[in-house]
């Protein structure tokens, strides 16, 4: 794909852009280190927690991840939300 | 009472032994008492790039182990009466020295002089822990690459777990060049990923290799870019406010000369 991009005239990304893309990637991954088993303990507790407020949070939907946006890093979660029926708590 | 100072990096060859002999002889030229350390025990190397190794009778740890008194090891530079110089061993390997006597040493240089630079050993391990034990403050110098990035951000953790503040940034062999054409990261760049405050910029620049081939700090070079960007460094380190150099590539003549035709010199 991206070779045929850049073979009909589509230009390849700076390779200095390309070099802060990765260290945003691997910087987060050094100071964190959540390794895929944490992650997937904290997921089972998220939901453990958000259950007692909320109904139906299911660990195996929720989504987290590590970012590094504007000078912070930050944990990004999606938690997906059934609506339950009333009274169904 | 003098401020330590350690000048460390985490990955090797990023410029921290031409970092600490240049800001050394730039504070020494503003007349502070300066004393620099070489904490790189087994590759002694600030002695040659401060042009100072026939001087050389005793070292650190002739110091450490009571073979001669403090006094004794410091060499005199050759221009500032006021620079002095505390080589590394040569032959011993890097836990020759232990923090607490590193403590120690710079206890009794302390009342002596007004900056105490410490150049630190690349990597993590005992030779970073001694340059840091006794540092009041922390300077890191990074080169604008991945791997240098990566392991300067391992330090600033490493800093501020050993409780020494955060440290400030120092990002060398900047080429302005690559950088206005995107193939080199930003100081911005830089500093965004880090998030620590900057201290200087320092360009890519061969006076560095002249300067450093005769034993002379560049920052006597009037001529030298790097020379007058760690001079700004060491004011810094002053206290006063100076402006950052402004290193954008501005293309000459001949580039643009050159641009017509579609070829640019790198
Ligand atoms: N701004 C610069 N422009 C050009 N060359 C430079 C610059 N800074 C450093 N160098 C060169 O890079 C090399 C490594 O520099 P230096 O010895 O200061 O690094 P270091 O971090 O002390 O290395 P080590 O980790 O081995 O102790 C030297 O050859 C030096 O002359
Ligand atoms: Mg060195």
């Amino acid at each position: 794909m991206s070779f045929f991009r850049e073979f009909f005239g589509g230009r390849r990304e700076r390779s200095a852009e390309t070099a802060k893309k990765r260290l945003m990637m691997v910087l987060v991954d050094d100071r964190y280190k959540l390794t895929p088993e944490l992650i997937e303990q904290m997921k089972v507790e998220l939901a453990e927690v958000l259950s007692r407020y909320l109904p139906h949070v299911d660990a195996d939907q929720i989504e987290v991840s590590l970012l590094h946006e504007d000078d912070n890093d930050r944990l990004h979660a999606q938690i997906p939300l059934k609506r339950g029926q009333q009274g169904d708590v | 009472m003098a401020r330590a100072i350690t000048i460390t990096s985490g990955k090797g060859g990023v410029g921290k032994t031409t970092t600490t002999a240049n800001l050394g002889t730039a504070l020494a030229m503003r007349g502070a008492r300066v004393a620099v350390i070489d904490a790189d025990i087994g590759l002694r190397n600030l002695d040659v790039v401060m042009g100072l190794e026939n001087r050389i009778v005793y070292d650190i740890v002739d110091v450490v182990e009571g073979r001669c008194r403090l006094r004794q090891a410091l060499i005199k530079d050759k221009r500032l009466p006021e620079l002095c110089l505390l080589p590394a061993a040569q032959t011993r390997d890097k836990d020759a020295v232990s923090p607490d006597q590193m403590i120690d040493l710079l206890a009794q240089l302390r009342s002596d002089f007004d900056f105490v630079l410490i150049d630190s050993p690349a990597g993590i391990e005992g030779g970073f822990r001694n340059a840091i034990a006794g540092a009041d403050e922390v300077v890191i110098v990074t080169t604008p690459e991945v791997s240098a990035v990566r392991d300067a951000d391992r330090i600033v953790g490493l800093v501020e777990a050993a409780e020494k503040g955060t440290p400030r940034l120092i990002v060398n062999r900047i080429k302005p060049r690559l950088v206005s054409r995107g193939e080199m990261l930003s100081v911005e760049d830089v500093l965004e990923l880090l998030a620590i405050d900057l201290l200087g910029i320092v360009p890519d620049d061969e006076t560095i290799v002249t300067s450093t081939n005769r034993g002379e700090a560049a920052v006597y070079d009037q001529t030298s870019l790097a020379g007058r960007a760690f001079l700004n460094i060491g004011r810094r380190l002053n206290g006063e406010t100076v402006p950052f150099l402004d290193l954008t590539d501005q293309p000459g003549v001949l580039d643009r000369f050159l641009g017509m035709f579609g070829r640019r010199r790198s």
